[in-house]
């Protein structure tokens, strides 16, 4: 199920309808949905530290990763975002003790359900990222972004009037 | 229709540096519901504070968003402003604006003046889907509930009980003391177990506030923080404790003799007996399994010498009911039998034998009066070899931890064995010598200058018989050659491991345990005594292997949480939390499944309205629920609403911008 | 196959002994082969009871909602019927005492097209895994094989599976017949219920079917049996198997070869995790 990515020159080409293009410099929006206790905490550190990272992404917190329902990220790609990163605590740290590991079994079968009715598979990411870890959440962002902004707008099952 | 109030902070130039304030207060003025949108230098200052309370009551404001640094930091400061605005607390929202944005995105300001307008209309949205929520208050039943009377289980009773907060103290055998009660003299200071743990034992006799049941068990537990319910299993002593002077009389005439297992089965006790001398309460017990009065209907010896009549055959086990605020898991651990290790052995020669046993041995009240002798013909051994590690660390026939103890009271007892017996020599194979912990690396120290026993590092291969001498086999390493030494004595410091009921006390109390079967913590650095479950905390070697001044002062420190969740007549819970509309709930159970904290029980509700059938759904119970959200997710009625993280609210938040 | 004379044996047997209060098996259609299904209060009524290779709905949807909490039934079960039965069951829908299981050690049923049916060919389990009867003989479990369709469509580009979803998912016209016949979407107010959530918006256009049939398929994932009782009831004859066939074949492969319903106590793979669960998809 492996899906490439099409490139042309100086405009970005959508991964799900070639038809669709977008200037080179088109940005994204992420959607960022991060457990409070870990990814949350751990991207305030990143800010504290001030490291930089891309600008696109939009954050929600929610208790644990585990709060997150399948449908948030069929919402999101549905309406305002381009992508979406869902970030919780690292297995064995979850706050809420097993939160992340039921999680982890909804996300594998969300994301490769999504790409199998065809969204590119880089569209839906997740990361464990713990309250330590400043410098991890921004270089999960910067190639969070990275590898949406070369899969262009995401045109497909857009709710025209939400 | 909702009033939002928008107020956004420039931090000094944290914010403001990097975010044009004025211009996201412009775009902030164009949310429809927003109705008022101010900048402020410091928004968490006092001034800041009357500003935001101001608005509110001058706009009637039915929701606030503050856009300033993470709600991790200031939260509570905002909530507490609405609160003296006469507002909800919970209907204020914070947009992250200087940890998510101007911090980020530093050399972006166009970027991060957008990013930090998006995060405003999310925050915005969301907010109007805010409800008011309330401070959670649970009553408590002030009496906590310790299991295990070992050093661990005593200490948190006293603790608790000074702090005159009742406590119920069950111990599953006839005496609390637990394994130190059988210990001589204890590392690093030598002083004597007994002469430190008695007084300690009568004083929960006689305490006021302690509750002292032994030789029972729990048997069930509901309920939850704060308010448990627990049954108790008293076990028939035959001995009528209320009478019972404990003189003894009944314990001398007994004929039945059984092995003695506070002596490790040493010498022999009586099927009525007291378990050691000092044993508290100070009352004998019968031992239904082997007194013939009981198996076969003959004998009665001792009810005929009792003055008292205190002896009745036909007391039966007894259920107590208790309730109870918190609990206190003090069931210390096991040893490992060393069975596996047959190329030493271990079962057919009896000069091999444990560390307790030399510690009941070397016992001034110990079956042997204090010297160490070799079982098979009684005679003082003069050489003796320790083996370290037997099962600790050994991933192939017993577990893969270290025992933690072990390299300390092999320590102590060669000293034990020098004093004993000064002509002895002791000989100590080890893998590692793990002295951390004060007064540990000398006190090692002190037992290899004073004794001058022989520390030989390495595995011990083999072990035979020469004559009516242990020859042991194994390699120094520090010389990289087999040594062979002529023992008298064998002493194995078997592995701790934790008791074999652990799980089944664990499943039946709704905490977890571990693979080898210890009680887990709720966090292996910041929560090393609570439970995952509220309420249930953990005392000594139930958690993990440790010494006396560990479990001391592990105990006292559940005290302490134990006395902190009865500070007030009610606990205060944050309402962030899940509910269940049963209306919608199709009682599939699957959230009882997921929940970590058990918070969520069966309840029977009608069918319909005003109908006599009735069909089962979910329900959480406010005073364990802690807002996770997992219910939430997995129920596909979506029955369950999670506040501060409802649907809604997230969804707002997904199509703000 | 043909049990018809079984199946009316043990139905007069259990209305004669007082054991059932209804009974739910198939009859023949009047108008062509095919059968619908039967439900009789009537033992008068039980020489129509039939059961052969056109039997090929599943029952168990006869039970829900909470119909075993009054009434007792006999019902008639293939192996994948009772996959989802043993789900029901699990999950407090039905009251085992309630219901005698009659199950089936099915042949494999036919399709539209009078061949035998797809998810019959890749049946996993023809024996039924709850009865308290059995007819046939049990001809044991079978090797899971991934689904044909999704292993045709896994190797086309992905534009070409996002045109032909797309076009699927506009012919929905959100009915809602799939959740209705499917066994195991019997939840006292569902999801897809436009006044229960603010989920959807513009029920029949292709994102507001695909929003709501990838909640739906979700719902049932780990716990879909393949019976395909819902792809017969779509009026607009959508290929939904393709959704749960893939979620299934994901759940096999990655979480302990679990399949649906074959265990008792067994609640689907969502509601249990392995500490070895594939770890590698997440940054
Ligand atoms: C050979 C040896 C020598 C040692 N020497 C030293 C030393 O010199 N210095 C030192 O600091 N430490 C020493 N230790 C360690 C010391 O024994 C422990 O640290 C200490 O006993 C732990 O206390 P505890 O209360 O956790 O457990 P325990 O002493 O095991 O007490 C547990 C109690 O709980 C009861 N119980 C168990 N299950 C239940 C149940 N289900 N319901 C009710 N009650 C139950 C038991 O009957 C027991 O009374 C030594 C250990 C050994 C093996
Ligand atoms: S998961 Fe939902 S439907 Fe099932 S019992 Fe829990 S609340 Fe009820
Ligand atoms: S929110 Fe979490 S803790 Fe509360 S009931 Fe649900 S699963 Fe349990
Ligand atoms: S689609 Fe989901 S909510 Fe609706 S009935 Fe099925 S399982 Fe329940
Ligand atoms: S989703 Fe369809 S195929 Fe699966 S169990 Fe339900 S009705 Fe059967
Ligand atoms: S039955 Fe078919 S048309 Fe009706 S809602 Fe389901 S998929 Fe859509």
């Amino acid at each position: 199920m492996e899906t490439e990515v099409k490139e042309a020159q100086g405009k970005i080409i959508s991964a799900e309808n070639p038809d669709i293009t977008a200037p080179a410099d088109w940005q994204p929006v992420i959607m960022g949905i991060l457990c409070n206790w870990c990814s949350y905490a751990g991207s305030d550190l990143t800010g504290t530290s001030r490291i930089q990272y891309p600008p696109n992404i939009r954050i929600i917190r929610v208790p644990c990763s585990s709060r997150v329902d399948p449908w948030f990220i069929i919402k999101s790609l549905q309406t305002t975002a381009d992508g979406v990163l869902i970030s919780g605590c690292h297995p064995g740290d979850c706050h809420y003790i097993s939160g992340n590991y039921y999680a982890r079994r909804r996300f594998l079968v969300t994301k490769k359900l999504l790409n199998f009715v065809g969204y590119h598979e880089n569209r839906i990411q997740f990361s464990w990222v713990s309250a330590a870890e400043g410098p991890k959440f921004a270089k999960v962002v910067a190639k969070v972004t990275e590898d949406i902004k070369k899969l262009g707008p995401l045109h497909r099952y857009k709710k025209e009037n939400f | 229709m909702a009033r939002v109030g928008v107020f956004v902070c420039f931090c000094g130039a944290n914010i403001a540096g990097v975010v044009d304030v004025p211009a996201v207060v412009q775009e902030a003025k164009k949310i429809k519901e927003v109705k008022i949108a101010i900048e402020y230098k410091y928004v968490c200052s006092d001034p800041g504070q009357q500003m935001i309370r101001d608005a509110i009551v001058q706009n009637r404001l039915t929701s606030v968003v503050v856009a300033a640094c993470s709600p991790r930091m200031h939260e509570k400061t905002f909530r507490k402003a609405l609160s003296d605005a006469g507002m909800n607390p919970y209907l204020l929202e914070i947009a992250n604006i200087r940890e998510h944005s101007s911090w980020v995105h530093q050399k972006d300001k166009k970027a991060a003046t957008e990013k930090a307008s998006d995060l405003i209309r999310m925050a915005v949205a969301k907010s109007i889907a805010n409800e008011q929520l309330h401070e959670i208050s649970v009553p408590v039943t002030k009496r906590a509930l310790v299991i295990g009377g070992g050093i661990a289980g005593i200490q948190a009773a006293l603790d608790i009980a000074d702090a005159r907060i009742p406590v119920t103290l069950v111990e599953k055998s006839p005496s609390i003391g637990g394994r130190m009660a059988q210990l001589d003299e204890t590392f690093p200071t030598l002083d004597c177990s007994q002469c430190i743990l008695t007084p300690k034992m009568v004083d929960v006799a006689s305490h006021p506030y302690i509750e002292l049941i032994p030789y029972s068990e729990v048997i069930e537990l509901q309920g939850y923080v704060g308010n448990y319910k627990v049954k108790i299993k008293k076990k028939a002593s035959y001995v009528d404790f209320s009478t019972c002077t404990g003189c003894g009389t009944c314990t001398q005439k007994c004929p039945v003799k059984v092995p003695n297992e506070f002596n490790m089965n040493i010498d022999k006790r009586k099927a009525i007996y007291t378990p050691f001398p000092q044993a508290v309460p100070n009352k004998p017990v019968i031992d239904a399994e082997h007194c013939t009065m009981l198996l076969k209907g003959k004998c009665g010896i001792c009810a005929k010498f009792c003055e008292k009549g205190s002896i009745n055959f036909k007391m039966v086990d007894e259920v107590i009911e208790r309730e109870i605020g918190a609990v206190v898991i003090a069931t210390g651990y096991d040893l490992w039998d060393p069975k596996p290790y047959e190329e030493y052995g271990v079962g057919r020669y009896k000069d091999i034998i444990t560390s307790l046993e030399f510690e009941r041995m070397v016992s001034a009240s110990g079956p042997t009066n204090g010297v160490p002798v070799r079982p098979s013909d009684g005679k003082v051994p003069k050489n003796v070899v320790f083996i370290k590690c037997i099962g600790s660390r050994d991933e192939a026939k017993g577990i893969e931890y270290c025992s933690k103890i072990c390299c300390m009271y092999t320590a102590k007892h060669a000293i034990l064995l020098h004093h004993k017996v000064p002509d002895s020599h002791a000989y100590i194979f080890y893998m590692d010598i793990r002295a951390a912990g004060k007064g540990y690396e000398e006190f090692v120290k002190r037992a290899q200058v004073e004794t001058a026993a022989t520390y030989l590092r390495g595995r011990v291969s083999k072990i035979y018989k020469k004559g009516d001498k242990l020859m042991v086999r194994g390699e120094d390493a520090q010389i990289g050659q087999v040594v062979e030494v002529e023992a008298d004595l064998v002493v194995l410091a078997t592995a701790v491991i934790a008791p074999k009921d652990n799980p089944a006390l664990a499943r039946l109390l709704g905490v977890s345990y571990d693979k080898y079967g210890y009680m887990s913590e709720a966090h292996p650095k910041l929560r090393p005594v609570e439970t995952a479950k509220a309420g249930i905390f953990l005392a000594g070697c139930t958690q993990a292997p440790k010494d006396i001044p560990d479990t001391v002062a592990q105990a006292s420190a559940c005290a302490a949480k134990v006395c902190g969740l009865f500070a007030g007549d009610t606990m205060k819970k944050d309402p962030m939390i899940s509910t269940i509309n049963n209306e919608f709930c199709s009682g599939c159970q699957n959230c009882i499944t997921v929940c970590p904290y058990q918070a969520i029980v069966t309840e029977e509700i009608p069918l319909g309205y005003g109908s006599k059938e009735m069909r089962t759904v979910a329900k959480i119970n406010e005073g364990v629920c802690q807002g996770c959200g997992s219910c939430v997710a997995i129920c596909r009625s979506m029955a369950i609403t999670l506040a501060g993280f409802t649907d809604t609210q997230i969804i707002n938040e997904i199509v703000a911008i | 196959m043909d049990y018809s004379k079984q199946i009316q044996e043990i139905a007069s047997k259990l209305f004669a002994e007082n054991k059932i209060d209804y009974f739910v098996g198939y009859k023949q259609n009047s108008f062509d082969d095919s059968q619908v299904p039967f439900l009789i209060t009537d033992p008068a009524e039980i020489p129509k009871l039939v059961f052969t290779d056109r039997s090929v709905f599943n029952l168990a949807n006869y039970l829900k909602p909470d119909h075993t909490k009054r009434k007792r039934v006999g019902l008639v079960v293939k192996g994948c019927d009772s996959r989802a039965l043993n789900l029901m069951l699990t999950e407090s829908q039905v009251k085992r005492e309630n219901v005698y299981i009659i199950g089936i050690c099915c042949e494999g049923v036919l399709n539209e097209k009078g061949e035998k049916a797809q998810n019959c060919v890749e049946c996993v389990m023809p024996d039924p895994v709850v009865y308290d009867e059995m007819i046939g003989t049990p001809t044991g479990k079978r090797e899971y094989k991934v689904n044909v369709d999704i292993r045709e469509l896994a190797t086309k580009a992905l534009e070409e599976r996002a045109d032909y979803f797309e076009s699927i998912f506009e012919n929905c016209i959100r009915c809602n017949a799939c959740r209705h016949s499917c066994p195991l979407c019997y939840c006292a107010k569902c999801c897809l219920d436009q006044e229960t959530s603010t989920l959807y918006h513009g029920a029949n256009t292709s994102s507001g079917a695909m929003h709501a049939l990838m909640t739906w398929s979700l719902h049932l994932a780990g716990r879909c049996v393949d019976c395909r009782n819902c792809e017969k009831a779509c009026p607009s004859h959508l290929p939904l198997h393709l959704l749960h066939k893939q979620n299934e074949s994901v759940i096999y492969e990655n979480f302990q070869q679990h399949l649906a319903g074959m265990e008792k106590d067994d609640r689907g793979a969502f509601y249990k995790y392995s500490l070895s669960d594939p770890d590698d998809f997440i940054l």
